[in-house]
């Protein structure tokens, strides 16, 4: 048992943070989304979109923080497909994000076809963000914590700023209220003089630039290559963490290091082989908490009343 | 009087010709479509017998009126299509006609075999979409089906006549028991299904790999690894014992789905069960106010789609592998999710749109082959055509842009 208990230690912690960087990303794009109205399951799609596009960059010029630009670049473009077809199109935001998700698997084999020859996985780049990995002096030299949060990857600090900034941006300014009232109360925002459109075209390219930055994380920081399917449920695991989080930034946030908990402890657990069963019992286990979380969770927040919602409104001048 | 006695006859004929006819197309004998098409004119004389000549004709309208937007919609993929292979240097003309050619013609049986688990999982989505409920994870359920018809296909001895009708029955069931879970979250604590099916097929999927590993999967061996194969009883008819000159991997799974798309569309429209799944679905408040329970129908919407699906695995073991593979992105539960939307949820449409997906698959690989046009683009064509489809209100819009542009220009010769 000694063995057993020998795997929590600062190295899960580190782990921990390294996984849930991700969804962390995607959680928080999906709290702005929801909290302005629109649903965005798209974001698996966008993930996978931001990875591929982030290794394609940086292949090409040599420089990760360029394909990390790319990997943003291409998520928020992807993710203005959504926009425009639950706002301006006024289609349901579950069926827009099913096809975007199943355009994205296109689009990506057939770029990859096109550009490296072979649809699965791409050439790696020469160089990955994972390089640029930097100690906060001082602070990393706090036991336990200092490490896991203070020692890490550009990626994982701009997810952290992330979650500051939304957790500022939201409570604190007049277009986080703007925006909380285009998912809460359209039509009273709407009589203030403030375009309910306006705000869920906003919401929706942050839900873009977060989970395009998430798949940049995947394809050029966690590792120097993309594979198709690399998101493999991510994007849904984050939207997860918005609920469970109650549809809060800071709650997205601890939610979505509870799932990189899981995670980390799966793949500890496996490797150390601490039972005598089939490795795949372990690697359900985050999809498996992924479903008891938000079905212990659900039920104690409220979730945006006008989400999912579609707002449309008769102008003379339209 | 005597249009009475018609009738019946009529009606029987239609039922013949059409099931003469399909049959004969589905091996490749493509005469089939004349009795497929005398046996629409016959309907559409029994219609006329039944009612009056007026309701036909806004009938066939109305038939034409659906049919435009995906006509336009598959148009405009196409040329949108023909451009993305332009700018990357092929030659649009070249690869439709294969695509076509190989999709529809040449390697028809092929795309027969695509379309068939995919009529499946489409219903699947489908019907719990007239609930308003999103099945994401029949890819899920697809393998929880697979994983049953699997195992009793290699230990069921007995008379297939028994034992085909206990697999597909015994498999569906359970992969509806796996959608219990998700229908209980939704209910009990109002867990989004979209997240828990979906996560509960990332499970399945997992999990399928165990299971191959238990029914005798060599994962040290070749990639990917299978079961042990099933009876050879077990197996389902082959079109190839009737029409020799069909290919012999071509099974009946086919007739199994078209039969099954009537009946999910018989129960829809005609039973109370579906009446109330569609009012659920429709408006829950007002379902509600007419003493329908919400819970109840959420509860058989989502196993009955689960059912479904796992009919796509049972039909895949039985029909067309004889084993279960290790898998883990088949993609059938996205692919019919595609197709349940391009048939705007309607149980007959995704029979077409289940087979226009598997011929552009088959398609797709037949040009591969011989112009040497990545398949990869079929991919891209597939995505542009649902989303031209399903974006509807496009339409509108579009229209109602032209309208008031000509309003305006003629407000301005005024």
């Amino acid at each position: 048992m000694g063995g057993f208990f020998s795997i929590f230690n600062e190295d899960l912690l580190v782990a921990t943070i390294r996984l849930s960087t991700p969804i962390t990303l995607a959680a928080v794009g999906a709290t702005v989304c929801e909290r302005a109205g629109i649903v965005n399951i798209a974001m698996e799609g966008i993930m996978i979109i931001g990875a591929f596009f982030a290794v394609v960059v940086a292949y090409y010029t040599g420089n990760p923080w360029l394909g990390l630009l790319g990997g943003v670049v291409a998520g928020a473009l992807f993710s203005m497909i959504h926009a425009v077809a639950t706002i301006t199109f006024h289609l349901d935001h579950v069926v827009s994000g099913a096809v975007l998700n199943i355009l994205s698997f296109g689009v990506v084999r057939y770029l990859m076809v096109i550009i490296y020859g072979h649809p699965g996985t791409t050439e790696p780049i020469a160089k990955g963000l994972a390089e640029y990995k930097f100690a906060v002096p001082l602070l990393s030299k706090i036991p336990v914590i200092g490490p896991a949060f203070f020692n890490q990857t550009p990626i994982v600090y701009l997810s952290f700023l992330t979650v500051i900034f939304f957790l500022i941006f939201l409570k604190k300014t007049k277009t986080g209220l703007h925006v909380r009232a285009a998912g809460e109360h359209p039509l009273a925002l709407e009589t203030i003089g403030v375009s309910v459109v306006k705000m869920r075209y906003l919401a929706v390219l942050v839900s873009g630039i977060t989970s395009g930055l998430a798949g940049a994380y995947l394809s050029i920081e966690n590792s120097v290559s993309f594979t198709e399917g690399m998101s493999n449920g991510r994007g849904f695991i984050a939207l997860a963490a918005n609920i469970s989080g109650g549809w809060t930034a800071i709650g997205s946030w601890l939610a979505s290091l509870f799932f990189g908990f899981a995670d980390a402890l799966q793949i500890r657990f496996q490797i150390f082989k601490v039972l005598p069963i089939p490795a795949e019992f372990f690697i359900i286990f985050p999809y498996v908490a992924t479903v008891l979380v938000v079905a212990g969770l659900v039920r104690r927040s409220r979730p945006p009343k006008a989400v999912g919602m579609d707002f449309m409104i008769e102008r003379e001048e339209d | 009087m005597k249009k009475a006695k018609l009738k019946p006859i009529i009606l029987a004929g239609v039922f013949l010709l059409g099931a003469v006819g399909l049959i004969l197309y589905i091996v490749s004998l493509f005469y089939g479509l004349f009795f497929i098409l005398a046996a629409v004119a016959l309907y559409f004389l029994y219609r006329w017998l039944s009612t009056d000549k007026e309701t036909v004709i806004v009938e066939i309208r109305k038939f034409l009126k659906n049919l435009t937007i995906p006509v336009i919609g598959i148009s405009a993929a196409i040329v949108i299509g023909a451009i993305i292979m332009l700018i990357s240097g092929y030659d649009p003309i070249k690869a439709y006609r294969a695509l076509l050619y190989g999709g529809f013609v040449k390697n028809w049986h092929i795309s027969i075999l695509n379309a068939t688990p995919l009529i499946f999982t489409g219903l699947s989505v489908a019907f719990a979409f007239k609930a308003g409920l999103f099945n994401i994870g029949a890819e899920g359920q697809y393998y929880v089906g697979a994983m049953v018809a699997t195992f009793l296909g290699i230990y069921l001895g007995m008379p297939p006549i028994f034992t085909i009708p206990i697999i597909f029955l015994m498999s569906g069931l359970v992969a509806a028991a796996y959608n219990y879970f998700p229908a209980l979250l939704k209910v009990k604590t109002g867990a989004h299904e979209v997240i828990t099916t979906m996560m509960f097929a990332h499970i399945a999927r997992y999990l399928s790999s165990v299971f191959i590993r238990w029914m005798g999967g060599d994962s040290a061996g070749t990639h990917p690894y299978v079961t042990n194969p099933i009876l050879d009883a077990n197996w389902l008819p082959r079109f190839k014992g009737l029409f020799p000159d069909t290919n012999y991997r071509l099974h009946t799974g086919i007739l199994i789905g078209i039969a099954v798309a009537i009946f999910v569309n018989y129960i829809l429209t005609k039973t109370k069960f579906g009446y109330e799944i569609r009012a659920v679905g429709h408006n829950p408040q007002a379902a509600r106010a007419q003493g329908i329970s919400i819970g109840k129908n959420i509860f058989r919407a989502l196993l009955f789609a689960g059912f479904l699906a796992g009919l796509a695995g049972v039909n895949q073991v039985l029909g067309l592998d004889h084993k279960l593979f290790e898998n883990l992105s088949a993609g059938y539960g996205w692919n019919g999710i595609a197709v349940a939307l391009l048939a705007a949820n309607n149980p007959i449409g995704v029979i077409f749109t289940a087979i226009l997906w598997g011929a552009l698959d088959a398609g797709g690989q037949y040009m591969a082959r011989t112009v040497q046009i990545s398949n990869s683009i079929v991919e891209i064509i597939k995505g542009i055509i649902l989303f031209l489809i399903v974006a509807r209100y496009i339409y509108s819009w579009v229209g109602n842009r032209i309208k008031r542009r000509k309003q305006l220009a003629s407000e301005g010769a005024k």
